[in-house]
């Protein structure tokens, strides 16, 4: 990969009297209106159909992406990755329908236990890429393989199991007329910006992501902090696990694969860049619920899954080369 | 061979692909020991036909991973190229002139890809994930189900062996190890690993980082095609998701063989070994009667492996190299 660019962490020093707006705000705002624009088009195509069902079709359906981009976004933050994300994803499903196998007698213990053990995963991973020193890459790729394996070895035999219907009401009921995984998204998103971008672990991670050397001589626990974010991503994986079981009221081991790609790409095209230091939650965040969107509205276009696939492609290229000459702008 | 091996040695010394080597060999050995038709012709021409669609295609990636970035775009092209064969090889253009197309195709997306990422800088983990899909849709397009045909008279050639002594896939994949062992004594060949360490420094010694990023992502693109040329040859007909589970293993391959995922170290020879390590062992499993879930499990568990011990030999080395120093 490219060697670090230093004039990251010059930048902010050089605008200390510039008003603190954060730079990377108004990349992930466009972003963010690109996506309310697709999901308003998407509407307008729709005959019959009015924007705020529209809107709270996309971000039901969103949620899984939005919720496993933000462990994504937080390894690329650190100039790592997260390629476990789809198998995670796909166990954490399997096991929390198998466990429960279509009642709620056991939901109690079982969702807990499935966090705990996707955040194990995690845990696996950031130990690897801490203390082992294996390329991240090659640690999540090893163990999403492995751990692919073991979900294989318990489920061999199994048709497809019934998720417990309390998982399921839960993605379908409304409170005061929003879909409570509309709710569960905001807090989600309130909660993650919060840590990302206010809290000084947050802030830490930024120091990390941008110069190792630099942190390293602060005196920053640069093993603890990449364990951390690793469990982080293991565990987000599996609450977005959790919420696909419910939302498809059954799971196979394979459910997660589809989301791998898309947490990279909705991180990249939420401005941050994968040798890492740049990025905020908002902007992944904003990536997500683009591609989301996307995927929505050439659904409604009713074309064929060749075509739409071209159209697909096609947007996120483009919406990576909008990305780019922004940040060329940003930077003359 | 092996002088060329030694000097490319010297050029870059990893220990990744010799770890590679010693490991394919035990494994191989563990499978002969437990297989009896392991090594009769019959057997190995099974065990390269198993290999050689993944050893081309991580071939492939290898050149760009070299030279820093990564592409997302292998099972894009070869699920075109697969449904290409399918549908052309056995009508008017006959099987060397749909090879051409596919080889073309190949080079077209890779230009693609290598404009995007070498000319408009943009971030190849994510942009390769656009040119990717939106492939898997041409090759939907052109096949929407699975089906087609490709042309007999490959199907046999290809899949069989030369004078019932060598695999012909195992000739294919040393042709390919060999177009790498002339590619990396040309100046692009140097150049690769100058541009994959530090694109300013080879910026610096008048290399063009953009012209070598842009012809490792066409000559990735053109291997990519006949990787799927060959898949074509062993499953004789077409399927736009047959590659879908390919990519994950091809990035083991590259980096069980040795080659930093940063760029700049290892080289195809040891790629080939990892696409070689990868399915010999599916073969020893089998033969050893495990169930089929250890593959996964033990394919994430090699990878760990040939890292470390590529990590400690480099390590061992570098320690040596300071002591003579």
């Amino acid at each position: 990969m490219a060697p670090r660019d230093t004039s990251t962490l010059a930048e902010p020093m050089a605008r200390g009297r510039a008003p603190r707006v954060n730079p990377e705000l108004l990349p992930a705002a466009v972003v963010l209106a690109c996506a309310v624009l697709l999901i308003v088009a998407s509407t307008l195509l729709n005959a019959g159909s009015s924007f705020v069902p529209q809107l709270d079709a996309v971000l039901v359906t969103s949620i899984f992406l939005v919720v496993a981009s933000f462990g994504q976004g937080l390894t690329i933050l650190l100039g790592g990755i997260d390629l476990s994300i789809g198998v995670v994803v796909g166990l954490a499903a399997i096991m929390v329908s198998t466990l429960t196998n279509g009642s709620n007698a056991a939901i109690l213990w079982v969702v807990p236990a499935t966090l705990g053990f996707a955040a194990f995963i995690g845990l696996v991973n950031g130990l690897g890429v801490a203390l082992a020193r294996v390329p991240p890459f090659i640690m999540t790729l090893a163990s999403g393989i492995s751990f692919y394996g073991v979900g294989l070895a318990f489920t061999t035999g199994l048709a497809q199991r019934p998720v417990a219907p309390g998982l399921v009401a839960l993605m379908n009921a409304r409170v005061a007329g929003v879909p409570i995984p509309v709710v569960i998204l905001l807090g989600f998103v309130i909660v993650a910006t919060i840590f990302q971008n206010g809290t000084s672990d947050g802030r830490k991670l930024y120091a990390l992501g941008s110069s190792p050397g630099a942190a390293r001589v602060l005196g920053l626990p640069i093993a603890a902090l990449t364990i951390l974010v690793y469990t982080l991503s293991g565990l987000c994986a599996g609450i977005s696990g959790i919420l696909l079981a419910g939302y498809s009221s059954a799971a196979t081991i394979d459910i997660g694969d589809p989301l791998l790609l898309p947490t990279i790409a909705a991180v990249v095209i939420g401005g941050a860049r994968v040798v890492g230091g740049r990025g905020i939650y908002l902007g992944t965040f904003a990536g997500a619920l683009f591609l989301s969107a996307l995927e929505t509205i050439i659904t409604v276009l009713n074309l064929s899954q060749g075509v739409r696939n071209i159209i697909e492609g096609a947007i996120i290229v483009f919406a990576l080369l909008l990305q780019s000459e922004r940040w060329r702008v940003a930077r003359g | 061979m092996s002088a060329a091996l030694r000097r490319l040695g010297r050029l870059r010394p990893t220990g990744g692909a010799v770890v590679a080597v010693v490991i394919f060999l035990a494994l191989y050995a563990i499978y002969a020991a437990s297989e009896a038709s392991a090594a009769s012709v019959f057997g190995l021409t099974n065990l390269f036909n198993n290999t050689v669609v993944l050893a081309i295609a991580s071939a492939g990636l290898t050149l760009v991973v070299l030279a820093g970035e990564f592409d997302l775009s292998p099972i894009g092209v070869i699920a075109i190229a697969n449904v290409v064969m399918a549908t052309t090889s056995v009508g008017t253009l006959g099987w060397f002139g749909a090879l051409i197309l596919v080889l073309l195709i190949g080079a077209a997306v890779g230009l693609l890809n290598g404009w995007l990422v070498a000319s408009l800088r943009l971030q190849s983990l994510a942009v390769t994930i656009g040119t990717m899909i939106a492939c898997e849709g041409v090759a939907l397009l052109l096949l929407p189900a699975p089906g087609g045909a490709v042309n007999q008279a490959i199907v046999d050639a290809l899949t069989g062996d030369v004078l019932e002594v060598v695999p012909v896939a195992l000739a294919v994949i040393a042709l390919v190890l060999l177009v790498w062992l002339v590619l990396a004594r040309t100046r692009f060949g140097i150049a690769i690993y100058a541009v994959g360490t530090d694109a300013m420094a080879a910026r610096l010694s008048g290399l063009s980082a953009e012209r070598t990023k842009l012809l490792a992502f066409v000559l990735a693109g053109v291997a990519y095609a006949f990787a799927g040329f060959m898949l074509s040859c062993q499953t004789g007909s077409g399927d736009p998701r047959a590659s879908d589970t390919l990519l994950l293993y091809m990035y083991a391959s590259v980096a069980i063989g040795g080659t930093s995922l940063m760029g700049g170290r290892g080289g195809v020879f040891g790629t080939l070994f990892g696409a070689g390590i990868l399915s010999v062992m599916q073969k020893m499993l089998f033969a050893l009667g495990a169930a089929s879930f250890y593959t996964s499990i033990f394919s994430g568990l090699i990878m760990l492996v040939a890292i470390f011990i590529g990590n400690a030999s480099e390590l061992l080395a570098r320690v040596r190299r300071q002591r003579v120093a």
